[in-house]
Formats: structure tokens, sequence, C-alpha cells
């Protein structure tokens, strides 16, 4: 797990960065401010020296104090010569001090404070000096009072020094409080991660406790969970679609092997074979009849559309299928009347043959006599149609679940005649092709069973029919 | 009639063979596309049935190279049937295009369209032994009887007496009649047979539409057996 992919490592360097950042800040300004206070520091200590000095100089009486002045001067200098005194004047028995090269060369006003550096200094003195003109008392004379900044600049590379440690070792402390914090916030994501790790594709029904976890992650979960939900529908709708077209696949299939054998076990006249055979085809044509259904299935499922739509009245359409369907209704002894209209780009072909099933499957439940009612409307971008024949309610559970491939109201149903229960799965299916939805409603002794198609040639047609 | 049938699958091939003989084609097989190919470009046939995949050369290509030569009408069957496959071979120059599984009784009718392209014009009147169907004034008579019969039950005798002797699948009886071409579990032609049976052969001795179990029907006099 590299740091930048893992959160924990983010984090800790992310506390750090901020330590640094804060300790930093709050370094450079303790900084500064030692800065000035020492600077001031400084400049008052050279002042206060200045000022003794000054007035030492200012009540100065005659020539005869001299010595004594020299002597305190003496006294004043500190062995480590961090204050040190010098007197220039033409009298050499005022002159006090190394008047060196530099010293002879300043020249400062008389409040100002500057800068020398004496042989190999690294630190430079601050200095002032005064000049006293010539006076009854003593001939003109300049006095200079300096103080070393060595130690002050000392006590600043000291306060840095300490500082950077502080602020490098604060950082380490931040980012190691940083790590655990990181560490321990996360381990419900851990735990999390191994319950998901821990899921087993044979136990669907398992999902992730959202109990002990923080809000943060419930909602995660919740929804992790959701798609674990649906994925377990999908997967039992797969199931048990592959256990329907096994057991509609089964049937034929035995009846062809059972019956080739029969034949073949003993010697068999003409007609008998022929009978045989003719039966075979019966079953192998229903076997072609799945096949083509399921590959029609499977080819609308991975998104294939219609090539050429055509826009065109709706009612014209399903008036051609009633037609083709009317030896059947007349057979049924059952009447359609299509109500209203609606115009929308559709596949000739599929749009009746998804009719055609409707239309079936109402004949097939209704009652000699009845009506059969196709309403034709157009709202929301869509055209729907609907299908609806008088007949006992059908169960709120099993409208859903109408459109499923081999899904079937009655379950004993199964000997199945001319229906294997692809009918209402194709007009999904269609209906999907056209970018449109199915629909059924039972009550009142009238159930409506229809699908819509939209009405715009080339607007959403990225939906996923696999979810639908 | 002379066919050239190239498919690499041998059971089907076989079938093709003894099926169409017994029809009445004089039948060429190959086994491969070069083989297909081959006798495609040297033999003038009448119409060619070609699978689409082939080891050697694909059915599309040998088509290509086909049409580059001559007009051979050409059939193809094919195990993938999305729409672009269906295009791609149409574009291709073929005449026409069969999805397996299909059934035999359907390759011959799609046959049949195909060599009969062009043929002469057609009589006003079919008969079918003693049934008289007279195409313009839209009337059906059998045994000198007028036989009343509906707009679509007439429809329906005209496509079998066009066809007499030929069996009609369900699936060719509905897209001629209905002009339905798409699969459906309804007994819609079952129901249209058995009416019009009622009509033409119920008040006669000897029947002339007669079904054949598993594969359709057939319009012809049969001698009493």
């Amino acid at each position: 797990m590299s740091p930048v992919h893992s959160i924990t490592g983010r984090l800790t360097a992310m506390f750090a960065l901020a330590a640094l950042l804060v300790l930093s800040l709050l370094g450079y300004a303790l900084d500064r401010e030692l800065a000035t206070v020492l600077e001031r520091q400084q400049v008052e200590q050279l002042d206060t020296k200045f000022q003794d000095i000054d007035y030492v100089l200012q009540r100065l009486r005659g020539p005869e104090q001299w010595a004594r002045i020299h002597a305190k001067l003496d006294a004043l200098t500190p062995p480590n010569r961090s204050t040190q005194y010098w007197i220039l004047s033409d009298d050499p028995r005022i002159r006090y001090g190394n008047a060196l090269a530099e010293i002879v060369g300043i020249r400062l006003g008389a409040n100002s404070v500057g800068e020398l550096r004496i042989g190999g200094q690294v630190e430079p003195m601050l200095i002032r000096s005064d000049y006293l003109p010539a006076n009854e008392r003593h001939a003109a004379l300049r006095f200079i009072v300096g103080v070393d900044s060595g130690p002050y600049a000392r006590t600043r590379r000291t306060f840095r020094s300490v500082m950077l440690v502080s602020v490098s070792g604060g950082m380490l402390l931040a980012a190691l409080i940083g790590y655990f914090i990181a560490h321990s916030g996360l381990v419900p994501l851990k735990r999390l991660s191994q319950e998901a790790y821990a899921l087993s594709p044979n136990m669907l029904s398992q999902r992730l406790m959202t109990a002990k976890l923080p809000a943060e992650l419930s909602d995660l979960v919740g929804s992790f969970n959701g798609a674990l939900d649906r994925l377990e529908v999908a997967y039992q709708q797969l199931e048990s679609f592959n256990a329907d077209v096994t057991h509609e696949l089964r049937t034929p299939l035995t009846n062809l092997i059972g019956n080739t054998q029969v034949a073949l076990s003993r010697e068999r006249s003409v007609p008998q074979l022929v009978e045989v055979l003719q039966s075979n085809l019966e079953d192998l044509e229903r076997l072609r009849g799945i096949v083509n259904d399921m590959l029609f299935l499977a080819r609308a499922n991975l998104g294939e559309r219609p090539q050429q739509l055509l826009f065109t009245s709706l009612a014209t359409e399903v008036h051609k299928t009633i037609e083709f369907l009317d030896f059947l209704l007349e057979e049924a002894q059952v009447s359609v009347r299509v109500q209203g209209d609606a115009r929308a780009p559709i596949e000739s072909a599929l749009f009746c043959r998804a009719v055609t099933n409707l239309l079936h499957n109402a004949i097939r439940h209704s009652e000699p006599g009845a009506e059969i009612v196709v309403e034709l409307v157009s709202r929301d971008g869509q055209a729907h149609v609907s299908v609806s024949n008088p007949g006992p309610d059908i169960p709120h559970e099993h409208l859903g679940r109408l459109f499923d491939r081999f899904y079937r109201v009655d379950a004993s149903r199964t000997k199945s005649g001319e229906s294997h229960g692809l009918g209402l799965a194709i007009v999904k299916a269609v209906a999907a092709m056209h970018a449109g939805n199915v629909f059924a409603a039972s009550s009142d002794g009238i159930t409506t069973v229809g699908f819509s198609v939209s009405t715009g040639a080339h607007e959403k047609q990225n939906h996923n029919p696999l979810i639908s | 009639m002379k066919i050239l049938v190239v498919e690499d699958e041998l059971k089907i091939a076989d079938y093709l063979y003894t099926g169409l003989t017994e029809q009445g084609y004089s039948v060429d097989l190959a086994h491969d596309g070069l083989d297909g190919q081959h006798l495609a470009l040297e033999v003038d046939y009448d119409v060619i049935v070609l699978d689409q995949m082939l080891p050697g050369l694909n059915g599309l290509a040998l088509l290509k190279s086909l049409r580059a030569v001559k007009d051979t009408p050409v059939i193809i069957l094919t195990a993938r049937d999305r729409i672009e496959d269906r295009v791609k071979g149409l574009q291709a120059g073929a005449d026409d295009y069969l999805v397996k599984p299909f059934s035999f009784i359907e390759l011959l009718a799609r046959l049949q369209a195909l060599t009969r392209r062009g043929r002469k014009q057609e009589a006003n009147e079919l008969h079918v032994g003693d049934l008289v169907i007279d195409l313009m004034a839209r009337k059906a008579f059998r045994d000198g009887s007028r036989i009343d019969l509906t707009a679509k039950e007439f429809a329906l005798l005209t496509v079998l007496a066009r066809h007499q002797g030929h069996i009609l699948s369900k699936t060719a009886i509905a897209e001629m009649v209905w002009d339905v071409n798409f699969d459906t579990n309804a007994n819609v032609v079952e129901v249209a047979i058995k009416r019009l049976r009622t009509k033409i052969d119920g008040p006669f001795k000897t029947g002339l539409l007669h079904t054949v179990r598993g594969m359709g029907y057939v319009l012809e006099e049969r001698s009493a057996p």
C-alpha cells in the first residue's frame, strides 16, 4: 500500500504538514519578536553606558580628574571586553583605549547608533559617540562606547536551533499522533472491508452490518447493501430462468430421444416410422421456436435497436394485427375495440409482434362475448398501448413478474400447449428496443397489460435494458 | 435446375443434398469455401445455397468474388442473425437470407421464389382437381358450385393454389396471406385452414387441403387411397 493510496498514509502526511506550517509560523513570529526585544535591549544597554560616561564628562572639573576617569573606564570594561570605551583627543592625557584606525574614522551623529567591526570580529559592535568641543577644562574630545552584539547574536542562534529542533520534533510528533488518529479512525472501515471480503457468492442473502458503524459509513453500507439486494434478485431471476429454460427444453428433448429409441428398437412399418418422424418434427419445431425467441430476447437485452424506424399511426398497426387475429377472435367469439391513436417511430414487425402477443393473451383469457379494448394514448414522450380484457383479477404479486421469461401466473400450468411463456417477455423486449416500458394492472374484473414506445426518434436510447 | 450447396456441416449438407435431389434439383456439394468458389465460378448454377461460416474462404468473400463475375441468385445460411450480419450479407449481393435453425420447407419456398422470378404471367384461373379459382372475379367453384369465401379465406386459398403440390409452412402462409413476418404462437393459420377446409372440402367426397404434420399444409388432388 503506497502512502498516496493509503488513507492512513495521507492523513499522517497531512497532519505532519499542518504541524510544520503552524510551528514554522509560530517560530518565525517568535524569532522576529525576540530579535526586536534583543535589539532594543542592546540599544538600551548602549544608551545607559553612553549616558553614564556623558554625565561624568559633562561634570569634569579639571584635567587632574582624567586619571580617575580612566580608572573608572577600566573598571567599567568587563574582562571579556563586551563593552569598550574610547576617548579620542589631541591631548594625550585625555586619550583612552586603543585608538584603532576603525575607531578614528567613525563619524556618527550625536544620537545615532552605528555598527563597527574591529579586527576579525564576527559580530559587530554597536557604538555611540559624542563630540565635546574644547572648553576651559579640557581639550576637544570625542568619546565612543561600543557594546559587543555577539552575546545577543548567540542568543538568537541558540533560540533558532532550539526552534528548529522543536519544529521538527513537533512535526514528527504530529505525524505520529496523526497516524494513530487515522489508524484508529479507520478501524471501522477496515472491519467493513474484512466483512465485505468475507461475503461469499454462495450466500446471496449475506449483508454488511450497519449497526456498529459511524454515520459516514452507514450510508455507504446502505447503498452497498442495496446493490447486493438488486444483485440477489437478478441472480435469482437468472437462476430460475436457467432452470426454466432447462425445463422447457427438457420435455421436447425427452420426447425426441424416447420416441426415436422406441421406434428404432424394433422393426417398424413405414407408416409407423412416418408417425414417429412427424411427432419428432413437432417437438423440433417447438425447440426451434424457443431457441429463436431466446435469441431474440438475448439480442434485445444486449441492446440491439430496431434499424428501420418509421413514424406512423399506431392505430393502423393495431388494426393490421387485429385483422391477422380475426379468425381467432371469431372462434373465441370475442370482439376488439380500438380507442384513440398515437404516432411514434416504430419498426412495424416488432410492434405488431408485441401487439399480437398482447391480444393473443387477452383472447385466451376472455370468455365468449367479451370485448377487448385497445387504448392508444400519447403522454410524456411515450405512446402507450394498453390491452384490457374482462377476466378474474391477477393477484398483485404476479403483476410485476408477468413480463419475466417463462413466468406463469398458474405454476401448475406447465403443460404447455402452444405457449411457452415468452410472449410477454418479448413484449417487454420490444418496448425496451423502442425506449419504452411495460405495465400491468388488474382490478374490478378488468386486466390491463400494455407497453409504451418512445415518441421521440433519437432521444434517450442509452438506457440499459438489463436494469430496467 | 442446378443448385450448388456450399456447407461445411456434413449432416446439413447431406440432408440438403437428399432433400433437394428428391425435389428434382440437380445438386452439387462443396464442403469448404475454396471448393465452393471454384465450382461457383466454373459452373453455371440456377441458384447457390451458401453457408456464411466456411473453412478456407468465408461465405461473404466467396459471394463477393462471385458477384464480380456473375449474378447467380444466392441464399445465405447463417447461425448469426444480428441485423448487421443480415445487412452485410445483403450488401455483399445475397438475394436471400436464412437463419439457422431454419426449416427445410422454408428453404424450398425461398428457392422456388428465387428461381421463379421472371416467369411467365400468371393465368386468370387456377385449377386444383375440380376446384376452380377465378382470380379476376375473386370467386371459387368446386364441382361447378360456388364456394362462399371471405376475403382472407380467398387469399389463403389463392396462396395455397399457387403453390399447389408444395408444402407451405405456417410461417410462409402467415407471411404471404397476412404479411406477418415474425414468429408468433398465435394459431391463426391453423384456425384459418380449418375454416377453409370446412368450406372447400367439407361438402365433398375427396379432400384437397391436406395437413402435413409438423411441416405445414398442401393443396393438391390426391388419388384416393
